[in-house]
């Protein structure tokens, strides 16, 4: 199986000499072709700078990052944009959509930067429509639709370019619990039937139940690593409460 | 920490934001301090024959300088205090009295006010002695400007623009008490709807300005009046205006809206975010445009006009005024006396000399003519053709019997088909003697006097009615390089006293001509850049506050992968049509505008505006230049951090 991710001895460190403060300590991590991963931990562990790190936003103090085989440490910021917009796909918790375009025009925006002939384009978004439910709001502009609705349109966005590395920052975040499940539920359904790779930050152990694999970090180190491996998802997430509650300072935003 | 010292920070902090502003009021005091100080030195009054027109055109057009500066420094300070709605209700919230906040923005203004004020002052009496030396120059005076600090014009521009401060930042201070403290925070709109667009307005607004265009455009009727002038443009000038404002507000927006449809190339790269961002804040700008472009025509049209004016001074100075020196001879020792001057000069040589009798008597048409004509002023064909000689022109008649030509009267439009077939009875002591009208002529030979209608007869006519009526002479002189001879022609002046409404002497009317426009254009031209400066600042606040609400998106775009190289490429393109569009427009209406001006003013017939023109074209399309870049920038500097 191919490697999509490999991070080694990623170190973070922000400010200057004598007020220093290290985000990330020492990271290594690996993700394969078809894992579905979450990153949890306390607030101020460093999820959110490894998952910018991973996504290129951000620049690491050291260390190697390779994504799909390319090493993105040394590219210009131009390569980077191109690459982002070709290679990675994004989910953020307070969805980042563009309010003076429409659904679908939100949906194409990676294609229509890349270029993307229009036939092929439209064909693309005929898809996504489909796997995320979106066919009925296409034409709506985002102050008209609702908080799921708005996630579940970011989600279309992030795979349209078929990525070969989904990131997600806390998507259920902002969500209800019916419109969380059913985002996760898609995400299972990518994940599992068109093998998409995805990497999830969350707080929520709800959410991290349906990974596969749930790394936790505590003051920019990895502490430790849950396999779901055969377990059934209620036992998983019972597992991960079980970690968290170890892990202390995070427990009170469990639930 | 005190309230000063916290207004202090704020300025501080928020100077880029308000550094076009300043930069703006600055720019516009030191143009009124200029003004002001023309109108109180006397050094340059001195030199100059039009001191009387100086000092009223200074005195008028400071005042409708400072209307213009008085709203768009109340515009830009309500806008800043919008701007601002978040930061007071976070004051607010801490616990700030309404009262406290209210005062921390009064003294902010105050003080920014009084900093714009004292560079002005200072840059204004720096500045004025070039803007002075540039009038002189263009008034062709020679005189050395010596042209110090004016203390009246300190004063005055104090007094005045501590006023409009004090107002404004009166302003403020209850803008702060209409604030409800919900409000404030939530200043920025969120959701706003994407404009709907009536076709209905956008084809009133497309039809409203080729109509006005056809209006302002169509040939004058041969028997225009007043009153059809007033009907005719002012229905013209009200279908331009509102036509301009559905223009932005519809017109655009459905041409947007148009170009989303074409898919191919609206889902092409950064165009897609372009079109919808514009289309989002067209509507909001409507009004704007619309003033601006209103505004830069009338500046333009005007200054092109004036311009116009002082580029065919020369011209029109010669057919108000034909020969250098021209006077009514009152006897033998009087002319030679009034020679010797002209002889005397060495700089100016004679190089024709020439007697005009003239017949004044009284005469009716055979038709309704709206120009007095009484008395007739009858000249004879020789003559005439001798004098157009003299002058070297190519224009001769040559008439039989009761031929006789009418010479075009000056600052009107009468043609050859107006006099055609018609005839004037003139009232002899023995009888009356009729004469058919069988030319016209243009340019006449004698200094303008009205009623100025001359009818040239022929030789044998003048001869015999000459006998009944003794005629008036005329000494007429033309010299080598008349345009210079200032002394000469003040002591011949001063001699022969008013024989014509206009002055005796080339010279006189040549250099009153041109200092009346240079005036003209002087003002119009500083008036025209102090408005040019603050709608450029308004175009400048409005991105901003655009740029500063659109952080949001244009952190997403980098964050899906459009390169730092292509937001900026996207914000210039922006920009361009934000600050191209109301130009573009302005450019369009001032050359109709243009076109119709001198067509109507008599002193612009036939002159080449084309150069004035695109002068001032260029003038405003630098100076929008120079904001559009610094637009470009900040604009960048916030996006693209």
């Amino acid at each position: 199986m191919k490697t999509v991710v490999e991070a080694k001895q990623i170190k973070k460190v922000y400010g200057s000499k004598g007020n220093v403060f290290s985000a990330l300590e020492d990271i290594d991590l690996t993700v394969m072709e078809g894992e579905f991963v979450g990153i949890m931990g306390p607030s101020g562990a460093g999820k959110t700078t490894l998952l910018n790190i991973l996504a290129t936003i951000d620049e690491p103090t050291s260390g190697d990052i390779v994504i799909d085989g390319i090493n993105v440490t040394k590219m210009t910021e131009e390569q980077l944009s191109a690459f982002r917009r070709d290679k990675l796909g994004f989910l953020f918790q307070d969805y980042h959509l563009l309010d003076t375009l429409t659904v679908e025009e939100n949906v194409i925006l990676p294609l229509a930067l890349a270029k993307m002939n229009v036939k092929e384009l439209e064909r693309r978004v005929d898809e996504v429509a489909d796997t995320f439910g979106i066919r009925d709001i296409l034409k709506k502009y985002p102050y008209q639709i609702s908080g799921g609705q708005k996630q579940r349109t970011a989600a279309s966005r992030a795979i349209i370019s078929n990525p070969s590395l989904i990131l997600a920052d806390e998507p259920t975040g902002a969500l209800d619990s019916k419109s969380a499940t059913d985002l996760l539920e898609c995400l299972k359904d990518l994940n599992e039937h068109d093998k998409a790779t995805i990497l999830m930050v969350t707080h929520d152990a709800y959410a991290a139940s349906y990974c596969n694999r749930v790394l936790f970090i505590k003051d920019g180190n990895i502490f430790t690593e849950l396999v779901k491996g055969e377990r059934s998802r209620k036992a998983f997430f019972n597992k991960v409460l079980d970690v968290l509650s170890a892990l202390g300072g995070g427990a009170h935003d469990v639930i | 920490m005190t309230l000063f010292s916290l207004a202090k920070k704020n300025i501080k902090g928020n100077f880029n934001h308000y550094f076009v502003y300043f930069v703006t009021l600055v720019f516009s005091m030191v143009i009124y301090y200029t003004f002001a100080a023309l109108q109180h030195s006397e050094n340059i009054q001195e030199s100059i024959e039009l001191s009387d027109t100086m000092r009223f055109m200074f005195g008028v057009s400071s005042v409708i300088l400072i209307l213009f500066v008085a709203v768009f420094v109340l515009y830009s300070n309500s806008f800043f205090t919008r701007k601002r709605k978040k930061e007071v209700g976070l004051y607010a919230i801490l616990g700030l009295r309404k009262k406290t906040i209210a005062k921390m923005l009064f003294y902010e203004n105050l003080m920014m006010g009084i900093i714009a004020l004292v560079i002005g002052i200072i840059l204004g009496t720096l500045l004025s002695k070039l803007f002075a030396m540039i009038l002189v120059k263009l008034m062709g005076s020679t005189t050395e400007v010596d042209f110090g600090i004016s203390a009246m014009a300190i004063i005055q521009t104090v007094i005045v623009f501590m006023v409009i401060i004090l107002f404004t930042s009166v302003q403020g201070y209850r803008l702060i008490y209409r604030f409800k403290l919900i409000e404030l925070f939530h200043a920025e709109k969120k959701g706003e709807p994407i404009p709907k667009v009536s076709p209905i307005s956008a084809v009133i607004g497309v039809v409203l300005l080729v109509g006005s265009y056809w209006l302002i455009l169509r040939p004058l009727p041969d028997d225009w009046t007043t009153e059809y002038l007033l009907r005719n443009d002012g229905v013209a000038f009200l279908a331009l205006v509102i036509g301009t404002h559905l223009f932005f507000r519809s017109v655009t927006v459905y041409l947007l809206k148009l170009s989303q449809r074409n898919k191919s190339r609206y889902y092409r790269g950064t165009k897609l975010i372009e079109t919808s961002q514009l289309l989002y804040r067209i509507r909001g700008n409507a009004r704007t445009f619309t003033v601006i472009a209103l505004l830069s025509a009338a500046t333009i049209s005007f200054f092109g006009a004036t311009y116009g004016g002082y580029y065919s001074n020369e011209k029109s100075a010669k057919e108000v005024v034909p020969f250098s020196y021209s006077f009514l001879s009152k006897g033998p020792e009087f002319d030679s006396q009034v020679e010797n001057i002209i002889e005397a000069d060495d700089q100016h040589p004679i190089q024709a000399q020439l007697e005009i009798p003239v017949i004044q008597i009284e005469g009716t048409l055979s038709f309704q003519l709206d120009y007095d004509i009484n008395p007739v002023k009858l000249i004879s064909a020789s003559t005439f053709n001798q004098a157009a000689k003299a002058l070297n022109r190519d224009e001769t008649v040559s008439l039989t019997g009761d031929e006789a030509a009418v010479i075009q009267p000056r600052f009107t439009e009468y043609t050859e088909a107006t006099f055609k077939g018609e005839s004037v009875t003139l009232q002899l002591d023995r009888g009356s003697r009729q004469l058919r009208l069988d030319h016209m002529v243009e340019g006449n030979v004698l200094p303008f006097d009205y009623p100025d209608f001359y009818v040239v007869v022929s030789h044998d006519v003048f001869a015999e009615i000459a006998r009944q009526e003794a005629p008036l002479t005329y000494n007429v002189y033309e010299v080598e390089n008349e345009t210079t001879a200032q002394a000469t022609s003040e002591k011949v002046n001063k001699l022969v006293g008013n024989d014509f409404q206009v002055s005796s002497s080339f010279y006189t009317e040549y250099k009153k001509g041109k200092e009346g426009n240079a005036l003209t254009l002087f003002i119009y031209g500083f008036l025209g850049l102090v408005f040019l400066a603050a709608t450029g600042s308004i175009i400048y606040f409005k991105q901003l506050t655009e740029a500063n609400e659109a952080t949001g998106h244009y952190e997403i775009l980098r964050k899906i992968g459009v390169s730092k190289r292509d937001i900026r490429r996207s914000v210039k393109k922006q920009s361009l049509f934000v600050f191209g569009l109301p130009l573009t427009v302005g450019i369009l209406h001032s050359c109709v505008i243009l076109y119709f001006i001198s067509n109507f003013i008599s002193d612009l017939i036939g002159v080449n505006l084309m150069v004035p023109i695109l002068t001032a074209i260029a003038v405003f399309i630098i100076i929008y230049t120079v904001y559009y870049a610094w637009t470009v920038n900040t604009y960048n500097r916030i996006v693209n951090r």
